[in-house]
């Protein structure tokens, strides 16, 4: 049984700024992550490889900077990664990483699992799941909460806006996770240690055998500005606490909230 | 003859995206199409404006067995824009159709327009820190989520509607469908929130929060941490762009400290009140009114002045 976690490294949100003259957005600190609902992909997979004894590999598709990942991914359990370090990626749309990562899956496939978090934390498309399953010919279940392997067949419990439902496929499939199927461990040390010794293989975009249309996104960036929320700012900082609540209830007042 | 197309398998979001439908037709002359799952609700789209209806037929037993027939449709038809609400289902069902016409798709758009013959879209990116404008190449897919428009007044349409038999996708078996019960209110639509975040030490401090809410006759709400990994409250009580996004007239926050997710959430909020022991915490950047300090002897001062 082999198994397949897909992860993105992506520039932690926390970090961006905002240019406060022009809204522009200043990156220039962000670190990178593994992309927060990826994780527990991963996990996901790690969990399926010890309950079910699989092979779990993870793959990436991102620029240079996912060369730094490996360390973080490979400590959190899956055994080998692969990945597709290519400039390409900074334009790509999910049209383009679906592409990419497919043509790497049929390359080194077949795999009976391919999991993905629901969607990216830099952009949240939550295409790329559904996408790799029509690319692939794959039943393909969105947004599971819990999965079950039986065998071959894939049990997951989906969770939508109204109800919980239970879909049922026969493996392989495209499965992509909430955040509350699991929670993502902590490695150890040890375990960071370990993932030192694990292979990181690069595959080249130019070997995959994708057509210059394939890898010419269909979206293109415009505009990108910071989201300026105008807000009062007004914060009350005495150290007479009684001072501070009094103030803040005459404000609410002002307001006709009190 | 290319066509603007339409579909969700919920028939009000349906009726809402026909707004965005007819404003595309004004701009480009191409027919409002929409693709529905319900017959009983094809009248409902020929009277909110639509040219013509596919009325979809089939024992699929979900709605997002239907993706290999309404991409059918789409490729036959050639759309030029499909749009689609954006609910879990809708989403999964366009990038599916996405993928197989090898389409570009944008999620979750806030507007979507036609400029200097290009058509163009705009949505939230790194969890609501930014706006991103985006170029799409046609045709193209877009989701949009419900009630960003508002459906167009009922007036005598003229449109058809064309039934059509969709396959079946026989991969997939449905069971246990359970609804989810809603604990108590919809906290999208509350007047007052009072929110709790990661600030409150234990789960018993909840009664301290649920004290100050009985003064201003707020709901208690909460940030993702609270719900997803201590369970404190039920996921559908956490504020955030992946949880509930809310506009009340007051929201009240407790050692939260305001991470862009949670923020993106409230931004529709009359007023912001933060309450957090960190004065470099987001949350006050946010706020329109904040105090710095410990929330343990705060929020009882607060209480008993705001229930007088």
């Amino acid at each position: 049984m082999k198994i397949l976690a897909c992860y993105k490294w992506t520039m932690d949100e926390q970090d961006i700024k905002i240019n406060s003259e022009n809204q522009s957005l200043d990156t220039s600190r962000a670190k990178y992550k593994i992309s927060e609902y990826d994780k527990n992909a991963i996990e996901e997979a790690t969990l399926l490889m010890e309950s079910a004894g699989a092979n779990t590999d993870v793959l990436t598709f991102g620029g240079a900077a996912v060369k730094q990942s490996f360390k973080d991914v490979l400590s959190r359990g899956p055994e080998q990664a692969f990945y597709i370090a290519d400039e390409a990626a900074d334009s790509a749309d999910a049209f383009v990483t679906a592409n990419v990562l497919a043509a790497v899956i049929r390359k080194n496939g077949p795999y009976d699992l391919v999991i993905c978090g629901e969607g990216s934390s830099d952009v949240y498309n939550q295409q790329v799941a559904p996408r790799l399953g029509s690319l692939l010919g794959l039943p393909t279940v969105t947004y599971v909460q819990k999965l079950e392997l039986q065998g071959n067949r894939v049990v997951a419990t989906r969770k939508m806006a109204d109800c919980t439902e239970v879909a049922t496929v026969e493996g392989p499939a495209v499965i992509s996770v909430l955040p509350e199927i699991n929670k993502p461990r902590i490695p150890s040390l040890k375990q960071v240690l370990g993932a030192a010794k694990k292979p990181a293989t690069e595959i080249k975009i130019a070997d995959l055998g994708l057509s210059a249309a394939q890898l010419t996104p269909k979206t293109t960036r415009k505009a990108l500005k910071g989201f300026v929320m105008n807000r009062k700012n007004v914060v009350y900082k005495e150290t007479d606490q009684a001072v501070n609540v009094a103030k803040l209830v005459a404000s609410l007042a002002a307001e006709g909230l009190a | 003859m290319p066509g603007i197309f339409i579909y969700s398998e919920d028939s009000a979001i349906a009726r809402q995206l026909v707004t965005a439908g007819l404003s595309l037709k004004a701009a480009v002359n191409q027919p409002v199409v929409v693709i529905s799952l319900t017959s009983a609700d094809t009248a409902g789209f020929i009277a909110a404006g639509a040219d013509k209806v596919f009325d979809l037929h089939g024992e699929n037993v979900w709605p997002e067995g239907y993706a290999t027939a309404i991409g059918d449709i789409i490729a036959a038809e050639n759309a030029s824009v499909v749009l689609v609400g954006a609910t879990a289902r809708g989403k999964d069902v366009a990038a599916k159709v996405a993928a197989t016409l090898q389409a570009g798709m944008v999620t979750e758009a806030q507007s979507v327009a036609f400029v200097d013959g290009q058509l163009e879209t705009t949505r939230m990116m790194y969890g609501g820190l930014a706006l991103c404008t985006e170029a799409v190449t046609l045709p193209a897919l877009v989701t949009v989520a419900a009630r960003t428009f508002e459906e167009p007044a009922p007036s005598a349409g003229t449109g058809e509607v064309v039934s059509y038999q969709a396959a079946v996708d026989a991969r997939v078996s449905i069971s246990n469908v359970c609804p989810i019960e809603r604990q108590g209110v919809d906290i999208s639509a509350a007047e007052r929130i009072v929110c709790v975040g990661r600030g409150l030490a234990k789960k018993e401090d909840m009664a301290l929060a649920e004290a100050l809410a009985g003064g201003l006759k707020a709901e208690v709400a909460c940030s993702r941490g609270i719900a997803e990994d201590y369970h404190w409250l039920p996921v559908e009580r956490y504020i955030g762009i992946s949880g509930q996004k809310v506009k009340p007239e007051l929201y009240f926050s407790l050692g939260v400290s305001g991470q862009v997710q949670h923020v993106a959430g409230i931004r529709d909020s009359r007023i912001i009140v933060a309450v957090d022991s960190n004065e470099k915490a987001p949350i006050f950047q946010a706020a329109d009114y904040g105090i710095v300090g410990d929330l343990y002897e705060i929020v009882p001062l607060l209480t008993a002045a705001l229930s007088k």
